[in-house]
């Protein structure tokens, strides 16, 4: 072990760890608090989210619903008013995030004010994590508005009431996943100096293997089988594809994997990064 | 050397206005406020002088300069400049002055200055052959030959202003305006565009007109100073006699190594402002004793452990101009 | 004329800016490119599943996403501040323009150029030689349609740009720039009757895309004659409304104090 190998901290008793995992928990409630109501302050910002909602939801949905009318009125089993929920719920769920956090924390780390983060006795993929599912709240609120009731005047109610039950706990759920998933993209920025490849490669995998755009069913059958094993499926088709009519609850315990696994993976790779920044100064 | 002055030297007032006024309303509806940036400002500058612009944050300079370019048009009052009224004519007038605002740039980062003077050559109608002519006297003229053929961003501020005011002046205009040209640089660098100003106006018989918050530019680039508060012009007089009443006070502020009686500090033309054990600040009227002596005096008799010399602050200068005035 | 020479030196001088730091041009050219593949991606598993939809079908919308990709390129490639135009104006910043003795709209436009949307035009051009049947005929057409496309989106962005002038903000400015390229991306007949029409008048996306897209499917010479006159229309309507809000921006009716 070189000289200046950083000590291993000492073992935390166990009533020390309780203690401590509380005080995370109330500094990631507050952070997240923090942000959501920011954006709550700014009500022009979540009109201009919903509208947009609007916009490519809608665009989306006439997409489809030429799609199924060419194809004989459905297409892998999707009807069109199937088709209009599912692209819905899928765009509720994607547009509700916010682009530039991983710009953002790349130019964090690249100017060194991650650092007054790095201080703080939390660790910063935590308070990161709450303050960017926060934010997103009000924003899923925003969209939700503008996008349900264009769903419902294009496609008439959801195909099956029980199915659109599931897909509200499955919306939240995709959004943290999603948020989780992009925290472990943006660690990148601890490595490489310009994150925003990263983003865009992450968001163009969303879109085609996560299902934002077309129902998993519709890619050819290899890239589906492909697509339902990676974490980006959870993101957006498991939320619109029970808001399409399917009642398949045992997609929500898919998420709770992926949730779990994601997460799991962000604090590592923060850690490891933090790490290289504190030892080479990145 | 021939004076590149405007064409209409001598022919009137570089810069003139009368009654210059511009007024702001801003807030919708029931919030409306109007705020009087310029009130009725006028003032006559002639071919070849040196005019600093002087007045805190707020007073009204970078609206009046504003205004002399002709990107904003006045609410009422007039003005010439170079013989144009500049919110009529000014893409005319833009070929005739000069500027340099300290927070706008005319030369790209990534490529050497020169590419910027190839682009404004061409922008203004210089061919090529003379505006390589003009560079090269130009460099000469602020010493930046050399940094001509560096890349912008490698170049340091001072530096970097350098090359701006070689842009401003490739067309070689009669009259230079320049909004708060040396904010951020160091004292050095300050020192010497300062000197440049002066030593370009006395070479081209450029008029210099220079807006700025800082005192100094009085002292070593003006030979006529305006101050300014409240969009109003509260002193508009020539350097030399401002140096005789208001600039003739300087600050100085020791540190002792320990106590000392205050009572002993009894010199000519100093008034002790402040005196705790061991700071004690002395306004000292230059016009009745050199600086230089106060020091000497003062490092003979006391425990000093060490000394600034201050300009009183601009505020101070202007509430003593206020207070006169009125 | 001094003018044309100094925006043509201004235009060469910004090229020459963003190419002197090569790396960081071409990752960011990169990226565009990768961007672009996965909508081909997409269009291409879309057209797999469903073959023909109201008319079109994969070479359609691919050619369709050339014409887009290469006109949107040079546009925002080679004249950023006409997407830029509204935070311009909106920041105060047009003084740097109205300093020089040149007119300030064609001096802005040619001031900014942005590299990842060049990586546009390469993808566009690549995506019609290899989808677009490329005969000599089809290819003057598509340089015609991506022409007036780039024409047509300019003119608009420079419309919508100048709305910042009547309130100081440049939302829509933002909302004009991202409707009219989403609008564009997507086969125009998919929509409805209101939603075409709007897309044929107040977000000219249909003449962005749609007809040229035609025009190079068809060669039907009346349709780019339509797309030319509407771009030319567009073009003195953005000249007026950015002289009109010029005079409103220095008559100081948009600021506060300075």
């Amino acid at each position: 072990m070189s000289a200046t190998a950083v000590e291993r901290p000492a073992r935390v008793p166990d009533g020390m760890r309780r203690e401590l995992a509380g005080r995370v928990g109330r500094a990631a409630w507050r952070a997240g608090r923090a942000e959501l109501r920011k954006n709550l302050a700014n009500p022009g910002g979540l009109v201009v989210s919903g509208l947009f909602l609007l916009v490519v939801a809608g665009m989306l949905a006439a997409l489809w619903s030429a799609a199924a009318e060419a194809n004989g009125g459905a297409v892998a089993g999707y009807t069109a008013a199937a088709l209009v929920w599912y692209v819905t719920i899928s765009e509720i769920t994607t547009i509700s995030q916010r682009m530039q956090f991983i710009d953002e924390l790349g130019d964090d780390i690249g100017s060194g004010r991650v650092e007054t983060a790095l201080l703080r006795p939390v660790p910063m993929v935590v308070l990161l994590w709450a303050a960017q599912v926060g934010g997103a709240l009000p924003r899923l609120a925003a969209c939700c508005l503008g996008g349900l009731p264009l769903a419902a005047v294009i496609a008439g109610a959801p195909p099956s009431w029980p199915a659109a039950a599931l897909a509200i706990p499955a919306t939240l759920l995709a959004v943290t996943i999603n948020i989780t998933g992009q925290h472990v993209f943006a660690a990148a920025a601890f490595w490489l100096r310009n994150a925003r490849a990263t983003w865009f490669v992450y968001q163009k995998l969303v879109f085609v293997l996560g299902g934002m755009l077309l129902p998993l069913e519709v890619l050819p059958d290899w890239l589906e089988s492909i697509a339902q094993w990676l974490p980006f499926m959870a993101m957006a088709y498991v939320p619109a594809r029970l808001a399409a009519g399917y009642v398949e609850p045992e997609l929500l315990f898919v998420q709770a994997f992926w949730l779990v696994a994601l997460a799991t993976i962000a604090i590592i790779v923060f850690a490891r990064g933090e790490r290289r920044l504190v030892e080479a100064g990145a | 050397m021939a004076t590149n002055a405007s064409p209409t030297a001598g022919a009137g007032p570089a810069i003139v206005t009368r009654d210059l006024t511009r007024t702001f309303t801003t807030g919708r509806r029931r919030e409306r406020r109007t705020v009087d940036a310029v009130r009725g400002i006028s003032l006559s500058i002639e071919a070849g002088e040196r005019v600093a612009f002087i007045g805190p944050n707020g007073a009204g300079k970078s609206t009046s300069i504003k205004m002399l370019t002709g990107i904003l048009h006045p609410t009422s009052g007039t003005a010439q400049v170079d013989g144009l009224v500049p919110w009529h004519d000014r893409r005319r007038l833009a070929g005739r002055i000069g500027t340099l605002f300290g927070q706008r740039s005319q030369l790209w980062p990534e490529l050497p200055s020169r590419a910027a003077y190839d682009m404004l050559a061409a922008v203004h109608g210089i061919d090529d052959r003379t505006a390589a002519g003009r560079v090269d006297e130009l460099g000469e003229l602020l010493g930046a030959t050399e940094l001509f053929d560096q890349p912008v961003r490698t170049l340091s501020l001072g530096q970097r202003m350098r090359c701006e005011l070689a842009a401003a002046l490739l067309h070689e205009p009669g009259i230079l305006l320049l909004d708060e040209p040396s904010i951020g640089l160091d004292l050095v660098a300050k020192r010497r565009f300062r000197d440049l100003l002066v030593s370009l106006n006395r070479e081209r018989g450029t008029t210099i007109f220079l807006t700025s918050h800082d005192v100094a530019d009085i002292e070593i680039v003006a030979d006529r100073t305006i101050i300014v508060n409240h969009g109003r012009i509260i002193v508009d007089d020539t350097v030399e006699s401002l140096r005789r009443t208001l600039l003739a006070s300087k600050r100085i502020e020791v540190g002792l190594h320990h106590r000392i009686d205050p009572t002993c500090i009894e010199l000519l033309g100093t008034t002790v402002t402040e005196a705790t054990h061991t700071r004690i600040s002395l306004d000292v009227d230059t016009s009745a004793t050199p600086v230089r002596d106060v020091i000497d005096a003062l490092l003979d008799r006391l425990p000093v452990a060490d000394l600034t010399v201050v300009d009183p602050p601009l505020e101070d200068v202007i509430a003593d101009a206020y207070g006169d005035s009125e | 004329m001094n003018t044309l020479r100094g925006l043509r030196r201004t235009w060469f001088g910004a090229i020459a800016n963003s190419w002197a730091n090569r790396r960081s041009f071409w990752s960011q050219a990169a990226v565009m490119i990768l961007n672009d593949l996965i909508w081909v991606v997409f269009w291409v598993i879309f057209f797999d599943r469903l073959g023909e939809v109201r008319g079109w079908e994969l070479r359609d919308v691919l050619v369709l996403q050339a014409i887009l990709a290469t006109g949107a390129g040079i546009t925002l490639g080679f004249f950023n501040n006409s997407r830029q135009l509204g935070r311009l104006i909106a920041e105060g910043q047009l003084d740097e323009a109205l300093a020089l003795p040149v007119p300030a709209l064609p001096y802005l436009l040619v001031r900014r150029i942005e590299p990842i949307n060049i990586g546009d035009v390469a993808f566009g051009v690549a995506v019609f030689a290899v989808m677009g049947e490329p005969t000599p005929l089809r290819t003057l057409a598509f340089v015609a349609a991506v022409a007036i496309s780039a024409i047509t989106l300019g003119a608009f962005l420079v419309l919508a740009g100048s709305t910042a002038f009547l309130g100081g903000r440049s939302d829509g400015s933002e909302l004009g720039f991202h409707s009219v390229v989403l609008f564009a991306s997507y086969p125009v007949d998919v929509f409805g009757g209101a939603m075409k029409i709007l897309l044929f008048t107040m977000i000219p996306a249909g003449f962005i895309t749609a007809i040229p897209t035609r025009f190079v499917r068809d060669l039907e010479i009346e349709l780019a004659m339509a797309a030319a006159g509407v771009a030319i229309l567009l073009v003195a309507l953005a000249a007026l409304a950015f002289r009109a809000g010029l005079r409103r921006y220095t008559s100081g009716a948009l600021w506060t104090a300075a």
